[in-house]
């Protein structure tokens, strides 16, 4: 009597992994920037003390200048204007991800395509470390948008990668470019 | 495809030494997150040096990870001496503190005259705060390094056929 075994079941593509990655970065940025705008409206509503718990936690990663900071009922935003662009450029970032990059690679961007958005923020802030001119909070914001809008395409990449190989127990091939990528698929987006 | 585990550690320890010094001294942190992002970014590229070899994303995390939670120990320990010292800070945070003191507890005010180390609990809440926000950002810079320091080195070599 011939015992007939089903193959094993093929190990899970990227594809699966990046849309959880995807998914809980997009859940994780909308918390991080709906508190960015609920410190101020807390404070405008009087909730004062929880208004300066998330001014608090805020505060490591931002010098809140108030003077570089968007306003909300009078009331300065938790971050300022710039890192406000970053965190918003991060969630566009990781909205488009999809059309631009797909679900079934894991590649990086070019070398050229992170200059290529890293020079705005790059060029503005160091004109204004050097007292070249000081730009304004809209300007400001539009640097770190740009530049942030770049960075999922990295984060993604990196996490899912982590993800997949942890779960397979083996250090994944650098998914690099689309000859070396973990799971070919078609070149397009960001190169 | 190289199966051997990267030593981490000795990377992020310097990486986020200097990340978290920067990240704490007054004026120079105005640069705000980007201090830890360059730190993971470096860690990477140390990695990178130590190991001779390519770095995959998941690297790159992993270092990048290590070094933003040692730089928030090494940024809230730079923290207690610099803080007699950051004057601005500490008035911004007073004039910001003071527009809800109608609805804060009583005795707040001394809590910024005695620091951090006045509350331990309060200061390990936000330092794990802290470690939780930089370990992300860090290793979004670790990817960063891990991709530019795969790129400057050698082609990985062929798979071994069989």
């Amino acid at each position: 009597m011939t015992r007939i075994t089903s193959p094993a079941p093929p190990a899970p593509g990227p594809s699966r992994t990046v849309r959880s990655v995807l998914a809980f970065s997009v859940i994780g940025a909308l918390v991080w920037i709906l508190s960015i705008f609920l410190a101020p409206m807390l404070a405008a509503r009087g909730s004062s003390g929880a208004a300066a718990l998330i001014y608090g936690l805020f505060s490591p990663t931002c010098h809140q200048m108030p003077e570089r900071c968007f306003t909300v009922d009078g009331h300065p935003l938790a971050v300022c204007g710039r890192c406000l662009g970053v965190y918003s450029g991060f969630l566009a970032g990781l909205l488009a991800y999809p059309a631009v990059r797909g679900m079934r690679a894991l590649r990086l961007p070019s070398a050229r395509a992170f200059i290529l958005f890293s020079l705005p923020i790059a060029v503005d802030g160091a004109a204004g470390v050097l007292g070249l001119w000081k730009s304004p909070i809209g300007a400001r914001f539009a640097t770190g948008f740009a530049w942030g809008t770049i960075l999922p395409f990295y984060f993604v990449t990196g996490i899912a990668d982590l993800v997949l190989s942890r779960k397979n127990g083996t250090r994944r091939g650098p998914p690099f470019g689309p000859k070396e990528g973990i799971e070919s698929g078609e070149a397009k987006g960001i190169e | 495809m190289d199966q051997r585990q990267p030593e981490y550690l000795t990377p992020a320890l310097m990486a986020g030494a200097v990340a978290g010094i920067l990240s704490g001294i007054p004026f120079v942190n105005c640069l705000c997150c980007l201090w830890i992002i360059g730190g993971g970014a470096v860690a990477a590229h140390l990695l990178a040096q130590r190991t001779g070899g390519p770095l995959t994303g998941g690297d790159g995390a992993i270092v990048g990870a290590l070094t933003g939670i040692v730089a928030a120990v090494v940024e809230a320990l730079v923290g207690i001496p610099l803080r007699a010292f950051n004057r601005e800070f500490v008035q911004r945070l007073m004039e910001r503190m003071g527009q809800f003191a109608d609805d804060m507890p009583a005795g707040w005010e001394s809590w910024l005259d005695q620091g951090p180390g006045a509350s331990v609990g309060l200061f390990l809440l936000g330092l794990f705060l802290s470690a939780a926000i930089f370990a992300a950002l860090g290793a979004l810079g670790g990817i960063i390094g891990a991709s530019f320091s795969r790129r400057r080195s050698a082609p990985p070599p062929p798979p071994a056929a069989g």
